[in-house]
This record gives structure tokens, C-alpha cells and sequence, in this order.
């Protein structure tokens, strides 16, 4: 009889202690021995998890009203511009905004404030009759200001691309340095691991799923921008290349300065290193059968990156299993690669997961709306005003 | 025993067969590491000089006496293991292979006998966790 469970029924056996858990390396380990429908009947929960550069992140802080008070016009944590247009002390702090060089900016900032440690706030002002105050200049901590939470816009990436370089000087981009003469190859991804690639058709993840955020709590909030559930897919239902994303919300003040670091690509600029985990409930059976892929199924393109336009030439498809064997051929040319997720710290993080529902401490959830299964891409292509 | 060396050659004795002359002279196996050298301009040569303890001194005051400027290699590459989060980002500018991810455990081990002390790391990890202790 095909496997059938209910997330309530899921949660009950959290609540009793029963439930069985497996990451989502130790469930392709299991499917491959096993097969699908003996690893469904016996697993309830499968652990997803990445550790990866998150750029399109940022931090909502409300700093708390000063006497007399601001309405925040300018505003600078440890020299990097947050936004302000938006309630009086208000503001955003963009992971990949500069500060005064390339090499600090806001995921540095988030990092700092997780880490527990003062950042200096200073701030113009907008005056109005009700908020009078021109300037404000302070210290300020997690821990001595009102919310303080990531909401991050486009996160936990299905699937991505490979960066090369086909001319003939070094490239700086937001995968590190290109090598010229297609001196190395640079993946994003963390391949059969990432948590959206155990779920290519996001029949598990939703509007409202629960997830390990930074060490936190956290929420899948949206679709993230740039989500691309249209994109081409293999027969085997996973995308071949850049697809879904997610807007993930959560709590920085329960964050771990172990999984939210800043961070910065040389002559490119700074970004945030999130550790996402996604628990994915075991429904049915074709949850585990979608979960099953391996590296070897998996693929993603090869860009090259020495052509500064939105259309790149490619260089055709690679596999994740080829990509992590450190070594992929272009053009008859042997080519190193390196990637840019820790797939160390992403195993790490699917077993805290793990062990955070296993221990009772993290319960599943309904989404309370699917992400949208068709959705394009869409390139800004009107013409110039002149 | 084995020493890292870096030579720096004057222009006017660049053509010296240096290598030669410490295989020979010397009985010292030199491996270059790294190596710079153009007619008429300043030469650089990194070496890592095998063989035994006396003739690798006597070669080096040997050199010095030629006008080779001999510097020992003291600096070296240094990860801060609480910085590091195993991405694996400097393995692709790594020239030697010293820096490698772990084929099961994916940590990053940092070999440093391979090391050739190039920096090309340095710049290159995304969370300043590569320096040299300089």
C-alpha cells in the first residue's frame, strides 16, 4: 500500500519522540539501497540544507524612537547606507550595499549585529513639527533595538549556473575571480544537496514553510524575485539552470554568528553567507522519489562570463557529479573547478535540522499557499528614452 | 633536509646556470617553484633546494658570493579555522593542488608542503580566513 502521511501526523510523532528523520544525503544513501517505496514507509522528514552566498538579503531594524525624535532621512551602520523611505526609524540594510570600500558593507553589518556587537548608527533627519531632530549619532545592539529580522528578497537558489571565462584577463564577478583562458570554473550551487533541487517541483515548499534560518526560525515568505519555475527541466523534473527562489523572513535576533557571515567578492563587492535548512515531509511516496536525485542527474550551464551582456555564450550543460569531481572539459580543454557553497557547512546544517526535529524543538507546517509552477523570466528590453 | 629560498639575480648575472652549478657543485636538488626571468631585466627564482644540511648552507654563502640576493622563504600561508567556512572558493586559484577539499568530509585541507606561497588565496576567499604570516 503507498505510503500516505498528514503533516499533523507528522508533528504528533515530533510531539511523541517518533518521528524519523534522515538529511537529504542520508535519504539518496537509503534510496539507493533500499529503493523509493521502503524509504518513504519508514522515513517522515527529510532535512535539506545549504550554506552559500546570499546577496540578495537584507535586515529590517527598527532602532526605537529617540527624544526629541527622528524621522530618519540618511542613514549609515558602521559607514554602510541603509534605507530609510519608509517609517520614521525604519530601515533596510542590504547585504551587498558598500560601505566605504568594497570589501565591507552590509552582509558584514547583519554579521556584526548577530555576532552581538555594538554597530555605530548615524543618521540625518527629515525634520518635520513632529519629528524635530536634524541628526542622531549612537551605538546601537540587537539586544537595544525593537524588530530586528532578515527579510531576504531572493534566497536558496534551485539550481544555478557555472562561471568561466573564455578571454584573456581576470574577472571580477559575484563568483569570484574568472581566470582567464578559461583558467577555472566556478559553481554556485551545492547540486543534489540544495534543498529546492530535492523538491524540482516545489509540491513540499510553500508560502509559510517553517525553515532553519542563520541558526533561527524563519519562514519561507513569497516567491523570490527572479523565481523561474518555467525554466527548461530534464525528464527527470529538475531544471537546467537558474529556477525557483524564495523570499525567506526570520528573526536575526535568534540568529548564530556561526551560520550568518559577511562576506565579500575581490574587486566585486560585499554579500552575506546564509546557512538555509528546509525540512521537506515525507506525504507520499514521490516526495523521496523527488528527493532522490543525485549529482550525477543534476546539471547546470556553463557561462561565459568574458561577454559583459544579459545573453552570455554557453559552453552547453555540465553535471554537478562532474563539477564536484574538480574537473570539467570545455572544448577538448580540462578546466578546474572550484565551488562557492560550502558543501561542509551544508551537510552541517541538514543535520541540526535534523536533530532540531528529531528533539522536538522544531514542528512542520502547512504551507498556507503553493509558489507559483509557471512563472517566466522577464528581461528589461523596452527601448531607452533616448 | 629540504629550505625554500627565493633568489633575486642583477641583470648582469641572470645567465649564470644557477641550478646547474648547485646540482653539481653542490650535490643540492633544486625544484623551481616559481621563476621570473627576461634578458636584461631583474630575475626572481623560488626554489625549494634538497640535499644535505651543509651544502645547502655552503651553496646559499656560495650564491651570496656570486651577487645572488638570497632571501628564505619565512613567510608562509595561514587559514584561521574559525574564519573558514570550507566553501572551497580558493581552490580554483590554487596552482599546486595545496588547497583542496577533503573528497568525503568537503573541509578544506591546506597542504602546506605544496605551497608555493603565490597569495593568488588570499584575495580570492570570500570571508578573509587566508593570510600570510608575514
Amino acid at each position: 500500500m503507498a505510503t500516505e502521511r498528514s503533516i499533523d501526523e507528522i508533528n504528533a510523532k515530533i510531539r511523541r519522540g517518533t518521528v524519523r528523520v534522515l538529511t537529504a544525503a542520508e535519504l539518496k544513501a537509503a534510496v539507493r539501497a533500499a529503493g523509493v517505496a521502503a524509504v518513504a514507509a519508514e522515513v517522515d522528514v527529510i532535512a535539506t540544507g545549504t550554506f552559500e552566498p546570499m546577496e540578495s538579503s537584507g535586515a529590517i531594524l527598527n532602532i526605537g524612537h529617540t527624544d526629541p525624535p527622528i524621522r530618519l532621512a540618511k542613514a549609515w551602520l558602521n559607514g554602510v547606507e541603509a534605507y530609510c523611505g519608509f517609517g520614521a526609524v525604519d530601515l533596510y540594510l542590504g547585504a551587498a550595499q558598500m560601505g566605504e570600500s568594497l570589501d565591507y558593507g552590509g552582509g558584514h553589518v547583519i554579521a556584526e549585529l548577530v555576532a552581538g556587537r555594538a554597530v555605530r548608527l548615524r543618521a540625518t533627519g527629515l525634520p518635520a513639527d513632529c519629528y524635530p531632530r536634524r541628526e542622531y549619532e549612537c551605538q546601537v545592539q540587537l539586544d537595544g533595538i525593537n524588530q530586528a529580522y532578515l527579510f531576504n528578497p531572493r534566497n536558496a537558489y534551485q539550481n544555478f549556473i557555472v562561471g568561466v571565462n573564455g578571454g584573456d584577463r581576470p574577472l571580477y564577478t559575484y563568483l569570484g575571480t574568472l581566470q582567464p583562458r578559461l583558467g577555472n570554473a566556478v559553481y554556485a550551487s551545492v547540486g543534489a544537496l540544495s534543498p529546492l533541487l530535492n523538491d524540482a517541483h516545489l509540491r513540499s515548499v510553500g508560502i509559510g514553510t517553517r525553515i532553519f534560518l542563520g541558526g533561527g526560525i524563519g519562514y519561507v515568505a513569497w516567491e523570490g524575485t527572479q523565481h523561474f519555475s518555467s525554466q527548461r527541466r530534464l525528464p527527470n523534473g529538475s531544471p537546467v539552470g537558474p529556477a525557483a527562489t524564495l523570499a525567506l523572513i526570520g528573526d536575526l535576533k535568534q540568529m548564530d554568528p556561526f551560520w550568518v557571515r559577511g562576506c565579500r567578492f575581490y574587486n566585486y563587492g560585499p554579500s552575506l553567507m546564509l546557512g538555509v535548512g528546509i525540512p521537506l515531509p515525507v506525504t507520499d511516496a514521490a516526495v523521496v522519489a523527488a528527493a532522490s536525485l543525485a549529482d550525477g542527474d543534476l546539471v547546470a550551464p556553463v557561462i561565459d562570463f568574458s561577454i559583459p551582456r544579459r545573453v552570455r555564450p554557453t559552453f552547453g550543460l555540465v553535471s554537478y557529479a562532474q563539477l564536484k569531481s574538480g574537473q570539467i572539459t570545455i572544448e577538448g580543454q580540462k578546466v578546474r573547478t572550484a565551488p562557492l557553497a560550502s558543501t561542509a557547512l551544508s551537510l552541517r546544517v541538514a543535520q541540526v535540522l535534523k536533530e532540531w526535529i528529531a528533539s522536538g524543538r522544531f514542528e512542520l507546517t502547512q504551507p498556507v499557499a503553493s509558489l507559483p509552477a509557471e512563472r517566466p523570466l522577464l528581461a528589461q528590453e523596452r527601448p531607452l528614452l533616448s | 633536509m629540504r629550505k625554500r629560498v627565493i633568489l633575486t639575480f642583477a641583470p648582469a648575472i641572470v645567465h649564470m646556470p644557477v641550478t646547474y652549478r648547485l646540482a653539481k657543485d653542490f650535490n643540492i636538488a633544486s625544484n623551481i617553484l616559481r621563476a621570473q626571468v627576461a634578458p636584461d631585466e631583474v630575475g626572481k627564482l623560488v626554489l625549494e633546494l634538497s640535499g644535505d644540511i651543509d651544502q645547502i648552507e655552503a651553496a646559499i654563502t656560495w650564491m651570496r658570493d656570486q651577487g645572488i640576493d638570497v632571501s628564505l622563504m619565512g613567510h608562509e600561508i595561514v587559514i584561521d579555522e574559525d574564519l573558514c567556512v570550507h566553501c572551497g572558493l580558493c581552490t580554483g586559484v590554487c596552482p599546486t593542488g595545496a588547497l583542496a577539499l577533503h573528497a568525503e568530509t568537503f573541509l578544506l585541507q591546506f597542504r602546506r608542503s605544496r605551497c608555493i606561497v603565490c597569495e593568488q588565496c588570499v584575495p580570492v576567499c570570500p570571508v578573509a580566513a587566508i593570510s600570510t604570516n608575514l
